[in-house]
């Protein structure tokens, strides 16, 4: 059980994370699952709804941190249109792996998340995007949609209410920007994933032109705790603009890698020596990249700072989606580099000149820096092509191909130098 | 209205303007590639980067709305230093093959190259190197050029509507790709290598047979339709090397048809010499033999004459005054597609330009087969749908649009008395009437629920009716324009500025023919008939070729057989074998002269190329031919030809402004009304199966027939000669295959190919071999072959 | 599985295919399920099939093979019966899966794009599967095989070539 004492919490999305067979309809219920959901379709509307969710300070866990409640405010009304709530469960972000919990250990949370979220923006269609390699999870969210249509939670006049809304699951075939929303919306429109450029928003002109919410599995897993806590409660978890419990997927250098759900704040070192183990080898890692593969590197300096949107950013990298790659002092950047180089060239959808170009001209040259084969010119010109794509391009995959690059050659010139052909004094 | 600041001058532009186009539209340079005024925006290319006072990074101008108080940079070092890198990022791939490349000295790619590029690439790696791909014989492709901008997708999407090209694979794998059987599907295809910024999508004629700096730009019109486009003739040393569309013209793109029809300008089939017949052979000779010969064979003797359209409005005239002075009782037929030359309540021409047809609340094609005959216009249609405004169809065959009718509907020829007549029953019970229903109607028993498609639309603020030659070239068809002129008098479309009358005409110079021509009219099929039984000595064919086109085709090689025939013309073509004389007069790229389109949009052509042989200007021509035969000479010089349209044609008075230098772009030349053309319809029992014959802009008109490119293309568009609907078949208890059409006394065997998108009781022909024959028919019976 | 005859859906699969286009606003939004499903019965895509699949949707083809060659999951080509996918991706390769990669090449004797004699299995390097605490992972038919090691993946090689389940 959440506390409803706010100093008290440590967990929102991964309260009944180790309940056994919690995808089940009745024993998730067992756990407060739907619980408070008729409370919701009969007390609450959509301002209520929307002003909770503002109040909480929630922020979307996908990467960006853009505000949950702000983002639904702009979602405008009788339109004619439908409206559509699309759940991004493509979890593609090098690191990440924590919706995939969320989905197969406790579906019927993000169920009762999309169901309340759904009725705060009038939606009567949902989706929830799952990339395609989650086939198992795939399976146990759409047994469990099954359930909830069979117990009237989905579907016509949901509990008895006015309330209709149908959810549907889609899985991406193996294609990492379709994580990228407009990109989702594409794919999802049975097209390839290739995003669109802003504006229009989604809000306003989003799947099949319609008003469309696109948010994350964790996004949309915190709103029932929300709903029936409150917003002053949430936004009394963690640090003010930073609220809540955030899932952190911890790989790499550590001895127990996995999800952690942490109240907002906490610090990086608390994280690795507390949760995860320690690390492999050493006292402080030598980087960490703390929001997934396309956020820029923290050092061993930056080992206390808490984990909070804000102090990351001021560290110089982004929370993002709390994919946190732990690498200690045995770990060969350069070949870390190239290897991120190839992933971010593989999965460019192509349309942007810098982009297409770029990470395939980046990952060449890394190729060759990484075998030993590179000069004091590839560096220049590695500097060039990695700067010049970050921010040109439509959607935000550049500059996260770029992070990677311009970090190792921020921070560790050195390591570069040492695998160049003619080293340099 | 939002105002903003470009490079700190402060500019004003409509609310919702990209960046970019701000910037056009007050002269300010922004390089780009993807961006096209005619196609979405994609914002791929990045090219267009600009800052944007306030903004951490440079934004693409061309998807950033404009925002007021807005201040854009589009000149710094930054920006500089991008573009730069830009242009290197797209060379990495791209081959170093300038020197080789057609498009080089016309390439954006080069251009910027030299603008914002480095000067020195310093990739080393392999380069991409993609395949090249078959589209067919008017585009080529060199992908290895491909920049990836997707014009060419989009095009192909949202123009031709055909979607046949595409993106496949993703990153720098990456390929632009069109899914092809023979070639691209487009009757626009030709654009693709206009619109392709870079070296990738060529015009494939003309690869690698001229450099565009070679070539000298002529401005004319093009008259392989009546749509009339802006054309840029562009010509090496006289010779006709390219068409494209005119950089400021009326419409952004051109068919296939008065692109490709250039190799025709330099065929064989060209006429650029006067001949006269020696026993089986026609043999160059001089001006002043041929002209002799003519005359023997026209002096004193009973003359048809028969002439295309699509000359020059100064040609025309000379006719009418070479037919008045010398050959005043004489037949003169124009129309090779009409049958009935009863007056027309609206006689060919549109009232309405293309731009306010794309605006109307309504539209609806009365039986056209608009792509291929006016396929400009066709697209006009297409973007409108494009835009959310409906299009109504009515015909006896699912033409293919590439894009979607808002309703549509198949029916006979012979039903349209029946549709009309249900359209006015139904405006009469909504109080819509017009003087003159009730006898209409009284001459009808038949009903169609197709009338209710066009009621609906007619109910409308504006509508623009676009009678096509379904019903132009019908037997009855006075009666029906009539009809059709009155449920339009109903519904409040007659009136002046909301006139929504359009008779889709079958060639250039439409809107004039009827105030020029009209009391001359006569039946073609007439005069041929005339002739086959041996009322006339000569026919005089002034750039007809009525056995190629339209629906007489049988009557006039009858015809032919048996007069002598005096050619005059730009293409011998099929005529050749029939000519006893032939006068080689100028095409109307080499002409200075006036053109009027089926909107009544007039173009004066003052840059002609120069003549490639000893051919001579029409009027030229048609006055040494008055000379010749002994009369006073009308007009010697084309101010005298143009003083003598003023005063054959008071509609013409305005061109005296034009000729004298005045602006042409707003001036439009009424067609003609006839409000006392009132023929009612007549209640004929029909027998058999109705025929329509099929047209093929690849090989309609003597100049396609003449150009190798649009016939290759032909081949390849083609359909069976015979097409029915399987329930046509399956009602007659009969099985695909070679069966035998009987029309009146004749018979004759065809392989009958079989179409779900004709109208059931209806023979479609195509005007190839012996089908062509049936053309003329308006019934015929289907049996089972042998 | 894939044969010369020109591919067909089952009645079966037609009547799920028309319940799928139900649940979107537009047909083409069911093109990703479908061709999921056109894999499933035939294995993987050939032209034939994708024009088949344009047909049913009331798609152009053009549109199909825009998919089809943008998502990695969709085949064009054959592949063995167990396709055995590695993450090579930062935490995988951290904890040593360029080895374990190099390791089951070795074993199967196969390298990327082939299939092993006995059609069992094709191999490929994958970006990552989103599965990080359990690097390195490696995907047989999209399930998950954490913590992999190149004695467990030689172990269920070994199970599969000798008929047993996995
Ligand atoms: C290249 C790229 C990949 C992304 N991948 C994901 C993803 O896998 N899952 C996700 O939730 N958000 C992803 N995002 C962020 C989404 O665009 C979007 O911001 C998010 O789904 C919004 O949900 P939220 O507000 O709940 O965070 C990605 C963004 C980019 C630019
Ligand atoms: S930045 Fe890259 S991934 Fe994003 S839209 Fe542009 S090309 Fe596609
Ligand atoms: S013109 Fe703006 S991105 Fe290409």
């Amino acid at each position: 059980m959440i506390s409803s004492d706010p100093t008290q919490v440590t967990r929102i999305c991964f309260d009944n994370i180790e309940v056994e067979d919690m995808h089940k309809l009745e024993v998730a219920k067992k756990h407060g699952a739907y619980a408070f959901l008729p409370n919701v379709l009969k007390d609450f509307d959509a301002d209520k709804i929307i002003d909770e969710v503002k109040t909480s300070g929630l922020r979307g866990r996908g990467g960006a941190g853009f505000p949950t409640g702000l983002k639904w405010s702009f979602v405008p009304r009788n339109t004619g249109k439908p409206t559509y709530l699309l759940c991004n469960a493509d979890e593609g972000e090098p690191g990440t792996f924590k919706d995939r919990d969320i989905m197969r250990f406790d579906p019927h949370l993000l169920i009762e998340g999309m169901i309340m979220s759904g009725f705060a923006l009038g939606v009567k269609d949902a989706y929830i995007y799952i990339r395609g390699e989650f086939l198992h999870e795939y399976n146990v969210m759409c047994a469990a949609i099954d359930e909830a249509y069979a117990a009237n939670l989905l579907g016509e006049n949901i509990l008895g209410s006015d309330f209709s809304m149908n959810l549907v699951m889609h899985r991406g075939a193996g294609a990492y920007i379709c994580g990228e929303e407009t990109a989702l919306i594409e794919s999802l429109e049975g097209k390839a994933g290739r995003p669109r450029f802003k504006p229009p928003f989604p809000a306003v002109e989003g799947f099949y032109g319609c008003p469309t919410v696109v948010n994350n599995v964790e996004t949309l897993a915190t709103v029932p705790a929300i709903l029936e806590y409150g917003g002053a409660w949430h936004a009394a978890i963690g640090k003010p603009n930073n609220t809540g419990c955030k899932i952190f997927s911890v790989s790499g250098h550590v001895n127990k890698p996995g999800n952690y759900e942490v109240p907002m704040g906490t610090t990086l070192r608390d994280l690795i020596e507390n949760y995860c183990g320690g690390l492999q080898h050493g006292d402080v890692p030598k980087v960490v990249i703390p929001g997934g593969s396309s956020t820029p590197w923290l050092l061993g300096e930056h080992y206390d700072v808490p984990l909070t949107y804000d102090d990351i950013m001021k560290a110089g990298s982004f929370l993002g989606s709390g994919a946190i790659i732990v690498m200690d002092e045995t770990a060969d950047l350069v070949a870390v580099t190239r290897r991120l180089a190839h992933f971010y060239a593989h999965e460019s959808c192509g349309q942007c000149t810098p982009c297409r170009e770029g990470t395939g001209w980046v990952e060449r040259i890394m190729n060759r820096l990484d075998a030993g084969q590179g000069t004091e010119e590839d560096v220049k010109v590695l500097f060039d092509a990695s700067t010049h794509m970050a921010g040109r391009t439509i959607c935000a995959l550049a500059e996260g191909a770029a992070a990677p690059t311009l970090s190792l050659l921020k921070f560790f010139p050195k390591d570069v130098q040492a695998k160049l052909v003619e080293k340099s004094s | 209205m939002t105002e903003l600041f470009i490079n700190d001058e402060e500019v004003t532009v409509p609310a919702g303007t990209s960046i970019l186009e701000a910037c056009r539209s007050n002269g300010v340079e922004v390089p780009y590639f993807c961006y096209h005024p005619e196609l979405s925006v994609a914002a791929n290319c990045r090219m267009c980067l600009v800052e944007v006072e306030g903004w951490p990074k440079p934004a693409a101008s061309c998807c950033t709305p404009v925002a007021e108080g807005m201040k854009v940079v589009t000149e710094t070092e930054g920006l500089e230093k991008d573009r730069a890198m830009m242009m290197e990022y797209l060379l990495i791939n791209h081959p170093l093959d300038c020197p080789v490349c057609d498009q080089g000295g016309a390439c954006k790619l080069q251009d910027y190259a030299v603008d914002h590029g480095m000067g020195k690439g310093r990739y080393i790696e392999a380069k991409r190197i993609p395949t090249d791909k078959d589209l067919g014989p008017f585009v080529n492709t060199c992908m290895t050029r491909c920049i990836h901008c997707t014009r060419c997708v989009r095009f192909a999407d949202e123009v031709a509507g055909t979607g046949d090209m595409g993106v496949l694979n993703r990153g720098d794998h990456m390929l632009i790709e069109g899914v092809v059987e023979d070639a691209l599907e487009s009757e626009l295809s030709g654009n693709l290598s206009d619109i392709c910024p870079v070296g990738a999508l060529l015009d494939k004629p003309s690869h690698d047979v001229s450099r565009p700096w070679e070539m000298t730009r002529h401005k004319s019109t093009c008259t392989q339709c009546p749509q009339g486009c802006d054309i840029e003739i562009e010509s090496r040393d006289d010779e006709v090397m390219r068409v494209r569309p005119a950089q400021d013209g009326v419409e952004p793109w051109i068919c296939d048809r008065g692109r490709f029809v250039y190799d025709a300008f330099r065929s064989d089939n060209r006429l650029l010499q006067p001949k006269v017949r020696q026993g089986n052979a026609l043999k160059e000779t001089t001006w002043d033999d041929a002209i002799a010969k003519s005359v023997e064979l026209l002096k004193d003797k009973r003359v048809g004459i028969v002439f295309s359209p699509d000359w020059s409005l100064e040609g025309l005239t000379a006719i009418r005054l070479l037919h008045d002075v010398a050959f005043e009782d004489c037949k003169v037929a124009f129309e090779l597609h009409r049958r009935d030359t009863r007056p027309f309540a609206f006689e060919e021409g549109l009232s309405m330009s293309t731009k306010a047809i794309e605006k109307a609340d309504q539209v609806v094609v009365l039986g056209s087969d608009l792509r291929q005959r006016l396929p400009i216009l066709m697209q006009r249609l297409r973007k409108r749908i494009n835009g959310g405004k409906p299009v109504t169809r009515i015909g006896s065959m699912y033409y293919r649009t590439n894009t979607i009718m808002a309703a549509d509907a198949l029916i006979r020829p012979r039903d349209w008395a029946a549709v009309i007549a249900s359209a006015m029953v139904q405006l009469t019970e909504l109080g819509k009437l017009a003087a003159g229903m009730d006898a209409w109607l009284e001459n009808v028993e038949a009903r169609h629920d197709a009338g209710k498609l066009l009621a609906d639309a007619l109910i409308s603020d504006s509508c623009a009716l676009l009678v096509g030659e379904e019903i132009r070239s019908h037997q009855d068809a006075a009666a029906l324009i009539h009809g059709l002129d009155l449920l339009m008098r109903a519904a409040g479309h007659a009136e002046e500025g909301k006139d929504g009358r359009n008779l889709l005409p079958e060639g250039m110079n439409a809107q004039l023919l009827s105030p020029m021509f009209g009391d001359l009219r006569t039946s073609a099929g007439d005069l041929f008939d005339a002739a086959s039984k041996g009322e006339l000595d000569t026919l005089l064919l002034i750039g007809s070729d009525p056995v190629g086109d339209g629906l007489f085709s049988k009557q006039a090689k009858a015809a032919l057989e048996k007069v002598d025939l005096v050619q005059v013309s730009s293409i011998s073509g099929d005529m050749g074998q029939f000519a006893n004389v032939q006068l080689p007069a100028s095409a109307y790229s080499e002409v200075e002269g006036t053109f009027v389109n089926m909107e009544g949009r007039v173009r004066i052509a003052d840059n002609p190329l120069r003549s490639l042989g000893e051919e001579r200007p029409m009027w030229k021509v048609m006055m040494r031919l008055t000379q010749a035969l002994g009369f006073e000479v009308p007009a010697v010089s084309l101010a005298e030809i143009r003083e003598k349209i003023l005063e054959l044609s008071p509609v013409l008075t305005e061109l005296a402004d034009a000729w004298s230098g005045k602006d042409v772009q707003a001036m439009f030349i009424p067609s003609a009304r006839n409000r006392k053309a009132t023929t009612l319809p007549v209640t004929a029992s029909m027998q058999g199966l109705d025929i329509v014959s099929r047209y093929s802009m690849y090989r309609e008109g003597a100049w396609a027939r003449a150009s190798d490119l649009l016939s290759e293309a032909g081949r390849i568009h083609a359909m069976d000669d015979v097409i029915v609907h399987p329930d046509t078949l399956a009602n007659l208890n009969l099985e695909q295959g070679k069966l035998v059409v009987v029309a009146g006394s004749e018979e004759a065997e065809y392989e009958v190919g079989l179409r779900t998108d004709v109208s059931p009781g209806v023979i479609f022909v195509s005007k190839r071999g012996t089908a062509g024959d049936l053309s003329n028919v308006t019934t015929a019976e289907l049996k089972g072959g042998q | 599985m894939s044969s010369s005859n020109q591919p067909c859906f089952s009645e079966k699969r037609l009547a799920e295919i028309e319940t799928l286009v139900k649940r979107y606003p537009s047909a083409k939004s069911a093109l990703m399920p479908v061709l999921y499903m056109a894999q499933e019965d035939f294995g993987y895509l050939t032209m034939e099939t994708q024009q088949m699949i344009a047909g049913v949707l009331g798609l152009k083809i053009m549109e199909v093979r825009e998919v089809v060659t943008f998502y990695t999951m969709f085949k064009e080509q054959p592949h063995g019966k167990y396709l055995l996918e590695v993450c090579t991706n930062a935490s995988c390769m951290l904890n040593g899966a360029d080895e374990l990669y190099a390791q089951m090449k070795e074993t199967l004797g196969i390298g990327p794009g082939e299939i092993t004699e006995d059609g069992l299995f094709s191999i490929a390097e994958v970006e990552c599967a989103g599965a990080c605490a359990g690097a390195p992972v490696v995907q047989v038919n999209n399930m998950y095989h954490e913590n992999a090691t190149a004695e467990s993946m030689g172990a269920l090689i070994t199970r599969v070539r000798a008929g047993e389940a996995i």
